[in-house]
């Protein structure tokens, strides 16, 4: 034998299925969803803004949110299906559109999750002293949070913790995710339940009577308060579509994502709108006071009406959205590190993104530069804005709109040839996604208008232009300044010498 | 035979990569070089999701590989494995058992000055469940002549026959010189201890273990030495060791059949060792109590 043949390399371990295969029934997968979608977190985030621009036609407009979602999702899955190994959408846009449209597709998902990071830290301050207040019986202590160098200081302390267990690799397991999916879920029907009978004890701070009105959407006052809603209820179902993509992992893959996709959004919309009615019903969207329409709620509404709805339980809330928004904190990071190490290995960002942890093999250089902008923008956020809060939720769901957008448009063209090859290609590959891309990229376009008002969102300007449009729009020009100062550095990419369009192979 | 190397690219990847080597030239062994690819739980539930990052770390990791490969020398037979797994750890043991694998060879980490063994998440994993002897490389060697003594500790608690058992047939297989030492003195904690008292608990291990053979032991010759001190560390140090020994040691009595588990002497034996160590799991050998077939021992 000679010394060139001792030296073989056996890399046929590769192709075995991993030890994951078939290991998710569908309870599993329904957990995965609601955990990915994390509920309590996102309700108490989202409920407040999207309540000042619908006001009670917040039922219908979170069942309306739902459509663009669904038609989008039908889209990546099929992306994913066409190209399992490449999986975000800066790659998918990339072979689709070419690197230019590529690029920011990758850095609208990036910002997407960066904002969201920053958020999630936010809101687990919040509730963490929340809780503590509770625990200690001393609501002084609730009040640490308004303290603007305390409250930062704390929330970069959660970023920092998040960063170094996702550089580390470290991940929750399965029954963590079970114990925490439950006691959301719990919890929020605890508080729907506690809602409607102060309501039908006279109790409730401003019993409002449901009304079928509420679920109609064409009530909403203007096309300007219909965009703004749906972008925000984008974020509420931002999540489920991690159902779809689950294949190899399920113990039916035939049956198991569609199933558990559907299951999911039904266990979604009845708690969300079990929880919109009741915080409707006992609050009401009066601007003074516990009202969901009171600025003051905005930014957190659980925050606010746990304590008068649960009495004593209201920690039991404190608990679920802390947990459920660290766990998430703690996941999401992993994301925007590994789009921005996929964006450097392909050289469309300086190549120390595309550095590996030898120790930990996570993305090393590309998780602390994720970290380090959560929380810039969070420091920036909040010393500009007089609710971070809700003015990031607020760009938080221009921006999902902007990379759902074009990735629901990337399905479309990178499928154009097999549009008419069957009615199946033509619906899932061409009209849905078409359909769900133009109506978030409207919305994304609307929303952005609008927001230039210095009165949109919180209320917060600078310069006479609202600060949700310069959250929103300066994240995305600040994306095409890096394109073109990477396209001066590095041509390379933006030659498509990498990451070339159509079918081929990665070069 | 077959050793599996956990290898990592880091400076425990070399030291592992040179331990084995040694290991492998002086016992004619061809070396597995593993490397594992983490993968995702699906209730880790990474959103959005990224499945193009597996292949960038599948692209690295094989780069990776050739890196290890082009640091075993020629005459040393080599291949190279990419396994996936949740857990290094657990794909390390799996790949060790598919290859039957005699040994399971890693860098333990070391951030001390004093201290050479620091035990890594990964190593401490391995050492609570590895089904196979794994062989531990203190933090820096760099050695990859071959071995050239193995010395065996032997405790009082029951278990030692196993390791007298492997220690005696890697010895056996191409004359290995072999030292025995005796810890009896330290179980004992006595100061009064010498040599005929441990060739008197030699005896008796030999002659409480149904698979050691005593003639076999007899044509090797071994040294046997009484390990002393005021305190374990003192003990380690007093032994002297050449730069080309290796120490074996079992598992704690605590270990469940047929896997390790360091006891607190093997911990700070490991803690002061200048030379790398072999743990070997309980009932290894021998495997009583567990009515499966004995494992065929050739390290």
């Amino acid at each position: 034998m000679s010394a060139e043949a001792l030296k073989s390399r056996d890399s046929g371990g590769l192709s075995e299925k991993g030890l994951k295969a078939g290991s998710v029934g569908l309870i599993g997968a329904v957990v995965i969803g609601v955990s990915c979608i994390a509920p309590a977190y996102t309700l108490t985030a989202a409920l407040g803004p999207t309540v000042s621009e619908v006001g009670v036609q917040l039922p219908a407009i979170f069942l309306v949110g739902f459509i663009p979602m669904l038609l989008v999702a039908l889209g990546y899955r099929e992306l994913n299906n066409a190209m399992p190994d490449a999986g975000t959408s800066f790659t998918w846009a990339s072979r689709a559109f070419g690197p230019w449209i590529g690029w920011m597709g990758g850095w609208g998902l990036i910002a997407a999750t960066i904002i969201v990071l920053s958020n999630l830290a936010a809101v687990a301050v919040d509730f963490f002293y929340l809780m503590l207040a509770q625990i200690f019986n001393n609501p002084e202590l609730a009040d640490l949070s308004t303290i603007l160098p305390l409250n930062i200081a704390t929330t970069l302390v959660f970023i920092a913790l998040a960063c170094w267990i996702s550089y580390r690799g470290m991940e929750t397991t399965k029954s963590f995710q079970y114990v925490l999916v439950a006691f959301q879920l719990l919890v929020l029907g605890w508080f729907a339940i506690a809602a409607f009978s102060h309501v039908a004890n006279g109790t409730a701070f401003d019993a409002t009577a449901i009304s079928p009105d509420w679920f109609n959407p064409f009530a909403v006052g203007s096309f300007s308060q219909f965009a703004a809603g749906v972008s925000l209820s984008i974020f509420i179902y931002w999540g489920w579509d991690v159902t779809l993509t689950m294949n190899e992992e399920t113990k039916n893959p035939e049956k198991t994502p569609g199933r558990a996709a559907t299951v999911t959004v039904l266990v979604i919309v009845v708690i969300y709108m079990t929880v919109a009615l009741a915080t409707l019903s006992f609050a009401g969207i009066g601007d003074t006071g516990l009202g969901a329409g009171n600025p003051e709620n905005q930014g957190s509404i659980f925050a606010v009406l746990a304590g008068p709805v649960m009495g004593p339980f209201a920690i039991l809330m404190s608990l679920a959205i802390l947990s459920s928004s660290a766990a998430s904190l703690q996941s999401t990071f992993v994301s925007p590190a590994r789009t921005l190490l996929s964006m450097g290995h392909y050289r469309a960002l300086p190549a120390s993104f595309g550095k590996i942890s030898p120790r930990h093999k996570s993305p090393s250089y590309a998780t602390i530069a994720s970290a380090i902008a959560a929380a810039g923008f969070y420091v920036l956020t909040r010393t500009l804005s007089e609710n971070a809060l809700w003015d990031t939720i607020t760009a938080l769901g221009m921006m999902i709109c902007f990379y759902y957008g074009i990735t629901a448009l990337a399905c479309v063209w990178y499928f154009r040839a097999e549009v008419f090859s069957s009615a199946r290609a033509f619906f899932f590959k061409f009209l849905a996604p078409l359909v769900g891309g133009v109506i978030l990229l409207v919305m994304f376009v609307k929303t952005a208008i609008d927001s230039m008002d210095p009165e949109y969102g919180s209320g917060s300007e600078i310069g006479g232009v609202g600060l949700v449009f310069i959250l929103g729009a300066g994240v995305i020009l600040l994306g095409v300044v890096l394109m073109l100062i990477m396209y001066k550095k590095n041509p390379e990419f933006f030659k498509g010498q990498i990451l070339s369009r159509g079918k081929e192979t990665v070069a | 035979m077959r050793y599996v190397v956990g290898y990592s690219a880091t400076d425990r990847g070399c030291d592992a990569v040179n331990l084995a080597v040694a290991l492998a030239r002086r016992q004619g062994a061809h070396l597995d070089l593993v490397m594992v690819v983490p993968e995702d739980s699906p209730y880790a539930v990474v959103y959005p999701p990224d499945a193009g990052f597996e292949s960038i770390l599948t692209e690295q990791i094989k780069k990776w590989l050739d890196e290890a490969v082009a640091l075993v020398p020629e005459d040393v037979p080599v291949q190279a494995h990419i396994r996936k797994g949740e857990s290094e750890a657990g794909a390390l043991i799996a790949a060790a058992e598919e290859f039957s694998a005699g040994l399971l060879v890693i860098g333990a980490s070391s951030y001390g000055i004093f201290k050479r063994f620091t035990i890594g998440s990964v190593a401490s994993a391995l050492l609570h469940a590895s089904t196979v002897p794994v062989a531990l490389a203190p933090a820096g060697y760099s050695r990859t002549e071959p071995i050239t003594r193995l010395t065996c500790g032997l405790g009082t608690r029951p278990g030692a026959e196993d390791v007298l058992h492997v220690a005696v047939a890697m010895a056996a297989r191409r004359s290995l010189p072999l030292r025995l030492v005796s810890l009896v003195a330290l179980d004992a904690n006595s100061t009064e201890t010498t040599v005929s008292d441990a060739q008197a608990h030699l005896d008796a291990v030999v002659r409480s273990s149904p698979t050691v053979d005593a003639a076999v032991l007899e044509n090797l010759k071994p040294d046997v030495v009484v390990g002393q001190g005021r305190s374990i560390e003192n003990a380690v140090d007093n032994l002297g060791w050449d730069d080309g020994e290796v120490l074996m040691i079992g598992s704690s009595r605590l270990a469940q059949t047929n896997s390790i588990f360091l006891g607190s002497t093997a911990n700070r034996i490991l803690r002061s060792l200048p030379v790398p160590m072999i743990v070997v799991p309980r009932h290894y050998a021998t495997g009583h109590n567990t009515g499966t077939a004995q494992n065929e021992v050739t390290l």
